[in-house]
């Protein structure tokens, strides 16, 4: 439009007739040009649930193409046409299974229910896990076993677990209390041994640039939990998480191999926890159920009951339980007591990350993030991204909702940390919808365009969709 | 002579930025090609709109009546500030029209009547640019009718004073993009009135030199009939966003002070000067006055505009061709009244170069055509949106604006 708009000008000169049919057009103005001054032709994403592209509980061929690694890689192709990235697509339809909205409950909070997964071709399940069983789905095998895809994020694979030969392994560790994991599995050959460490070092070879946003799929276990399970949170679990991030690292940055490194956001902005931050959730309780009962949990140092702070979050799963009466025995007698609005029916441990234990949680990320910094920084020299905390780390805490209640407005949308009508996180309280990832992947774009001298346009969010199948 | 026109100087020097709102543009051919500067300009009675203080000025025996149309159209283009993509206004024509009579109805006194349409603007942005949900298309038309009284005070002064009655309507859309289908739609509407006066003075200092100066009041349309209605929302949320729902606002429009000079250089040649601060801080924020409707209780929701005074310089030049035919020139430079911090793609405004050009025959001693055209270009505006302020919807990215303006009216005299 401005193009025509000029040549007419310059061909058919000043002439009155000109001047309106030139004024009849917007004023030009010109778009910048994408540039990138590191080679992106192939981008390698090393991560977990959030790089593989997990969404509402589920992995599916949509979900994928709406994985963060993939909106970021279309917009580095408009810098670098050659680029190109692959991705371990599932076959269209529900993939691994997920979770569709029902309705709201009068409390406002989604109810969901599961697709099943017609890509799921065996179960494997271990009665005895902690929590309660646990069911390994395998799903359907890649269609390129043979070369390992650009997008390596692996959904549920734990920082802990890279060095565990045969993790992708069916015919070894796909047993009840094996150390397996499925979508590790549908990425290689079958039977093949190989750690995720190995597959990284392979896939890093040919790479020449990398993200890694690794970890939160380690410390979700014990979120989760309420934090009854996973590893005990001590010294050597700090130096274990390090070390591992650096063997995965010294891959990603051999030879001088330019990336994003990110750290772990805030555990607090993820649903699953910010939703029932004490108090907030207590007020809403009131205000749906119209009384002035507290919330109380179990005393994490006893069994008795206490009036939650804002320093203890029920878990976002549990909330829906919330005043449903369920059976106390009360000195001689059983009475129905609303769950969790009565002192003598507390919120049991496993549904809550009580102040102690967010505490410890809290720790651990922080170290692993100062880690992270420290390896960028020192050991590997990165650019920096962050020019106010001269750190070398992306922090994606700019890229998520704040507080419920509160939110990011972006181009007149309002992004909060609800599932659905927050439109970032989806329906499992924790994984992205694909306009939360096309903001995580701009907050990446954001950060390679500060280290790497680039100029990389950003996705416009709202056009993508808020529910990824 | 030209000496004493120095002191404009500091005033035209100073100006930092340029455009005058939601001004739609001088109202009437002949003082639209004379870009404007019209307070002290008697050659056509166009001028009582914005000086009632000239009406003694067509105080002889005829009756004066100058009657035209004109259709706008005001352009942006925008580049979003991250996703680099540019975006062009659709073309939208804003039409207007003016009337003016004018008859002495004795020595010393002269009555006149002008309705014209002073206010307005129409953005439409295409339907999926990527501040959908900030705005898709806004549209403010007024009308003012100004009765005017204007009285000789001696041979060289005569005063004026009109009661304005303005009318506006009002209306906006936009999508509601929290939502996947891309149907979804929030618009309101509304209408209503207000009252205003404009008076001036106007004299003259020997043959060649002539002054006026004239103050307008504000206007607050009042709009108590205004109804929101929203479509495509789930069916989930229709307690948040109520099919319909009725609401109260208001829209100040602003006060002028004009102060103008036309200095005639020689028999065929006139200069006019005019020098205009609007009072536009007296928009300072648009706030709907939501009613409840079912479920959604009664809101009330604010964007802040916070809009500032503006200034505006004009000059404009007559000349006499021939007995019969009379062209114009003209050049202005109006000041934004909008802050950076408040650019909004609902009004895009910058500060505004203009330059426009007019003529007017004579078909008869009693009936001339006129005709003008006004082009103005806009500074390049900057607006940073922060997603962490969540109350202000708004896109980020820059601006520029163009607006053109073409005029053709007739003036009889009997």
């Amino acid at each position: 439009m401005k193009n025509f708009c000029l040549n007419l000008w310059s061909r058919v000169g000043l002439t009155a007739v000109a001047t309106l049919a030139l004024n009849a057009c917007a004023p030009g103005q010109d778009t910048p040009t994408p540039t990138i001054g590191v080679n992106v032709s192939r981008y390698l994403a090393v991560g977990d649930s959030y790089t593989a592209g997990l969404s509402a509980g589920g992995l599916t061929l949509a979900s994928q193409e709406y994985s963060f690694p993939n909106l970021l890689a279309q917009q580095l192709r408009g810098a670098q046409a050659d680029a190109t990235f692959s991705q371990p697509l599932l076959p269209a339809g529900a993939g691994s299974g997920y979770f569709n909205l029902v309705d709201f409950t009068a409390l406002g909070f989604p109810r969901t229910r599961r697709v099943p997964g017609p890509a799921v071709r065996r179960q494997v399940i271990n009665p005895a896990a902690c929590g309660g069983a646990d069911t390994v789905r395998l799903l359907t095998r890649t269609d390129a076993p043979n070369t390992l895809p650009q997008n390596l994020g692996v959904p549920g694979l734990r920082l802990g677990q890279i060095e565990v030969a045969g993790l992708g392994n069916e015919t070894t560790n796909a047993t009840p209390t094996g150390n397996f994991n499925p979508y590790f599995e549908r990425l290689l050959p079958a039977a093949d041994p190989r750690t995720y460490l190995q597959a990284v070092t392979d896939a890093a070879a040919p790479a020449t640039f990398f993200t890694y946003f690794m970890g939160l799929d380690e410390v979700l276990v014990y979120v989760r939990s309420g934090g009854e399970c996973g590893p005990t949170l001590n010294t050597a679990y700090n130096t274990l998480l390090k070390n591992n991030a650096k063997k995965v690292l010294d891959k990603l940055t051999a030879g001088g191999r330019p990336g994003i490194i990110a750290r772990l956001p805030d555990l607090n902005t993820l649903p699953l926890l910010r939703l029932g931050q004490g108090r907030n959730l207590e007020k809403r309780l009131q205000t749906s159920f119209a009384d002035t009962a507290s919330l109380y949990i179990q005393d994490p140092f006893g069994t008795v009951g206490m009036r939650i702070t804002d320093a203890s979050y029920v878990l976002a799963t549990t909330i829906p339980r919330i005043g449903r009466l369920t059976p106390v025995v009360v000195g001689t007698t059983t009475l129905m007591l609303p769950y969790g609005r009565d002192i003598r029916n507390p919120i049991r441990d496993a549904d809550v990350m009580d102040y102690d234990e967010m505490s410890r949680i809290n720790d651990v990320v922080s170290r692993y993030n100062t880690a992270l910094n420290d390896l960028a920084t020192t050991t590997y020299k990165m650019p920096i991204i962050d020019s106010s905390t001269k750190s070398s780390t992306l922090d994606l805490n700019v890229a998520m909702p704040d507080y419920v209640g509160s939110a990011i407005s972006v181009g007149g949308v309002l992004y909060s940390a609800e599932p659905v009508r927050g439109n970032f996180f989806s329906l499992d309280y924790y994984t992205p919808t694909p306009r939360g990832n096309a903001l995580i992947a701009n907050a990446f774009i954001s950060a390679i365009n500060k280290a790497y001298k680039a100029n990389i346009p950003a996705i416009d969010a709202n056009s993508l969709p808020s529910v990824a199948q | 002579m030209r000496a004493r026109l120095l002191f404009l100087l500091p005033f035209f020097s100073g100006l930092t930025a340029a455009a005058s709102g939601f001004d739609t543009c001088p109202q009437g051919a002949r003082v639209l090609g004379l870009g404007g500067a019209s307070t002290a300009y008697i050659g056509s009675i166009a001028g009582l709109s914005v000086n009632p203080g000239l009406l003694s000025q067509w105080g002889d025996s005829l009756t004066r009546i100058s009657l035209g149309g004109f259709g706008q159209i005001r352009r942006s283009s925008f580049i979003g500030q991250d996703t680099y993509k540019r975006t062009d206004q659709d073309l939208t024509v804003l039409p207007g029209g003016y009337f003016y009579a004018t008859r002495a109805v004795s020595k010393r006194v002269s009555v006149g009547l002008a309705i014209t349409s002073p206010y307005g603007y129409h953005t439409k942005w295409p339907e999926n640019w990527e501040g959908r949900s900030v705005i898709q298309e806004s549209q403010l038309n007024t009308y003012f009718a100004q009765p005017t009284v204007g009285f000789k005070l001696n041979d060289n002064f005569s005063a004026g004073v009109g009661f304005v009655y303005a009318y506006g309507k009002y209306s906006q859309r936009h999508a509601l993009g929290q939502y996947d289908a891309a149907n979804t739609s929030y618009q309101l509407s509304s209408s209503g009135s207000g009252y205003g006066v404009n008076v001036g003075l106007y004299g003259r200092s020997g043959d060649n030199l002539a002054f006026g100066i004239s103050y307008r009041s504000g206007v607050q349309l009042k709009m108590n009939n205004g109804t929101i209605s929203t479509s495509g929302v789930p069916a989930r949320d229709a307690g948040l966003y109520p099919a319909s729902a009725n609401f109260k606002t208001q829209i100040n429009l602003p006060s002028t002070l004009s102060v103008g000079l036309a200095d005639r250089i020689t028999k065929n040649l006139l200069l006019t000067f005019d020098f205009t601060l609007s009072g536009w801080s007296t928009l300072d924020s648009l706030k709907l006055d939501v009613a409840a409707s079912g479920t959604a209780p009664a809101q009330r929701l604010n964007t802040a505009r916070r809009y500032e005074d503006a200034l505006a310089f004009r000059v404009g030049a007559e000349y006499q061709a021939s007995p019969k035919l009379t062209l114009l020139g003209g050049l202005n430079y109006d000041e934004s009244p909008i802050r950076d911090e408040y650019i909004n793609p609902e009004f895009i405004d910058a500060n505004r170069l203009g330059a426009s050009a007019g003529l007017s025959y004579q078909l008869t001693p009693r009936f001339a055509l006129e005709g003008a055209y006004s082009f103005s270009y806009g500074q390049q505006r900057l607006a940073r949106a922060n997603p962490l302020n969540a109350t202000v919807s708004n896109v980020g990215g820059s601006y520029r604006t163009a607006t053109s303006t073409a005029s053709i009216g007739l003036a009889v005299a009997f």
